[in-house]
């Protein structure tokens, strides 16, 4: 077992220090101000952004910040005097070309490393059986997907998804209103789970105990939003383009109005668990929901990394869908690949070589003989077929607890 | 399990390990060093007969293209944008074509050109030109003051003045191995 775990943190140091996103000096950049003693991130980067080198936002939600920030603060001492003036630095060249820049991002992502590790441990928790808590481990620990999510990408999602998976342990041991609790935790991360809130309440016994299911989470939210509540937060992370992201229009309907895919999808799913469902389970109506949202939304690749441990548990629990899932997962992340952004590709590698910027993108390249736009279709198309496809079965089965 | 635990592994040594080889393999030329830094204030406007030139050493053999970062305001620019490379002795040696509609505004334009061979430590001057445009469809270079290691001196409106255009220029490779070995050492060499 400890050779397999040493094995696992090898293999993701590999990633981790060799494989660079921009996002990580970014919103890194953007945390290091909490050492500086700012508290509102989101009103002080609104105002200081004429003065200051990188302009950007911050996306996340408040306990991102306090996250980042604190981890920068706490590990400051090994990361040396020129840290600070490489997070400024806003010369795409010289950010890779910096000697340091291996030390920053092992340092940066060993949070996530730690928590990556701590969800393997948690998945074993999951199965009441040994051999499948074992099992579920070592696909944690070892498929190449999540390593590939979270340490090129720098995923800081993880803070949600481990807490997201806190709860549903918690659910599985008849604890909602905890669990309830901790979904709020984590929409204080990033706001995603709280869209999961109407489907506790529907698992709620009594009209009390739905109030306090969808209570408690929005009151945790407000009570970590509403200090930073402010044209700056709305504009920067409560409306931004990545959080309204899943409720960008469909098609349209006439007279301005818009059929929104995945919130049609999601409203089917609430009232299906209503009216139809006899006895609910949140877990598949979890998955059935992460997979409705990649379906019929253009996401984000980080995103991916909100369904890996509800994937992980499901391929255990159901072998029989583990290659619909590996397929549903590879399509998954090829379809960010053609997106034409480099860092979705090739810029991954930047450490290596400045010299990668000559080569075009995926997306470049097949534009000279195929419109990109038509494969991403065809392959986010083929992705949504399987998913639903997942989602029926599980629909239709209630084995997963 | 095995397997799994097997296939990540070859994932992750696959991605680190080689990827970068196979990336390497497919640039058929390389850069002599990064852009250097400009203002994005001083420009240069050309169209019609307003020209300008660059001095410039080629610091390796096998010249193969010459890139500088292009204003084309509002993409009006839609007429032919020439460069023309002279040796020193004023021969023209090659003359490059584009379309001002083939690029965006602040884009890094390159000029690419059949290599030649003994570049090596020769002085160019080449001119960059848009005789069709008029006033309105005006592209803009951008240019730095001082003379660098290669770029030496840049003419406009008939004046010289030391310094000239944020230029990059590229050589072609001697081969394909020698591009890959490089990527790897010069990775390797920061790395330990």
């Amino acid at each position: 077992m400890k050779k397999l775990i040493f094995w696992a943190i090898l293999l993701r140091l590999l990633v981790a220090a060799f494989l660079f996103h921009p996002d990580i000096k970014t919103y890194n950049f953007q945390a290091s101000f909490l050492k500086k003693g700012v508290f509102n991130i989101y009103t002080y980067l609104v105002d200081n952004k004429k003065s200051l080198t990188l302009k950007d936002d911050f996306v996340y939600f408040p306990l991102t910040y306090f996250a980042v920030g604190g981890y920068q603060w706490a590990a400051s001492p090994i990361m040396g005097t020129g840290f600070d003036s490489w997070l400024a630095d806003a010369s795409s060249t010289s950010v890779v070309g910096n000697p340091n820049i291996f030390k920053y991002l092992v340092v940066l992502k060993l949070p996530y490393l730690i928590l990556d590790i701590w969800i393997a441990f948690l998945l074993k928790k999951f199965f009441d059986k040994k051999e499948d808590g074992e099992k579920a481990f070592i696909f944690w620990l070892f498929n190449p997907f999540t390593i590939y999510l979270i340490y090129a990408f720098s995923n800081i999602d993880i803070y949600p998804v481990l807490l997201t998976l806190v709860a549903f342990l918690l659910l599985k041991k008849d604890k909602l209103m905890q669990a309830s609790a901790i979904i709020g935790l984590a929409a204080g991360f990033k706001l995603y789970p709280i869209l999961f809130i109407p489907f506790l309440v529907l698992k709620g016994k009594d009209l009390k105990e739905k109030l306090l299911v969808g209570v408690i989470p929005t009151l945790i939210l407000t009570a970590i939003v509403l200090p930073f509540w402010s044209p700056a937060f709305i504009q920067s992370a409560f409306v931004s383009g990545l959080t309204t992201r899943i409720f960008n229009p469909g098609f349209s309907i006439g007279f301005g109005e818009s059929m929104i895919v995945s919130l049609l999808a999601m409203s089917l799913l609430f009232f299906y668990g209503w009216l139809v469902e006899k006895k609910l389970n949140l877990f598949n109506y979890w998955v059935i929901l992460l997979l409705a949202i990649f379906s019929f939304s253009h996401f984000h690749i980080a995103w991916l990394l909100w369904i890996a441990p509800f994937a992980v548990i499901l391929s255990v629990k159901k072998p029989q869908l583990s290659l619909p899932l590996f397929l549903i997962a590879v399509l998954s992340l090829l379809i960010p690949m053609f997106y034409e952004d480099r860092s979705m590709a090739i810029s991954l590698f930047r450490i290596y070589s400045t010299w990668y910027d000559l080569i075009p993108t995926p997306f470049a390249i097949l534009e000279k003989f195929y419109n990109p736009y038509n494969l991403q279709s065809i392959l986010h198309s083929i992705m949504a077929g399987g998913s639903l496809i997942v989602g029926y079965k599980l629909l239709r089965r209630e084995e997963t607890k | 399990m095995k397997k799994m635990i097997w296939l990540t592994s070859l994932f992750v040594i696959f991605l680190v390990f080689i990827v970068p080889g196979m990336l390497a393999s497919t640039l058929d030329i390389i850069p002599y060093g990064d852009q250097p830094g400009y203002n994005s204030n001083q420009r240069l406007a050309v169209y019609g007969e307003r020209t300008v030139s660059q001095k410039f050493i080629s610091t390796e053999k096998n010249l193969a293209a010459i890139g500088t970062s292009i204003r084309n305001p509002n993409l009006k620019n839609k007429k032919e944008i020439i460069l023309s490379l002279y040796d020193e002795d004023k021969n023209l040696v090659r003359t490059l074509t584009l379309n001002g509609q083939n690029f965006q505004d602040g884009d890094f334009v390159k000029f690419v050109f059949p290599e030649i061979s003994d570049s090596e430590g020769k002085i160019y001057t080449f001119t960059i030109s848009s005789p069709l445009a008029g006033p309105e469809e005006t592209v803009e270079v951008f240019y730095f003051g001082g003379a660098t290691e290669n770029i030496l001196e840049y003419t406009y409106d008939e004046k010289s003045y030391p310094g000239g255009l944020p230029i990059v220029t590229f050589y072609k490779p001697n081969s394909k191995l020698e591009v890959i070995k490089k990527v790897y050492s010069n990775w390797l060499s920061r790395l330990l």
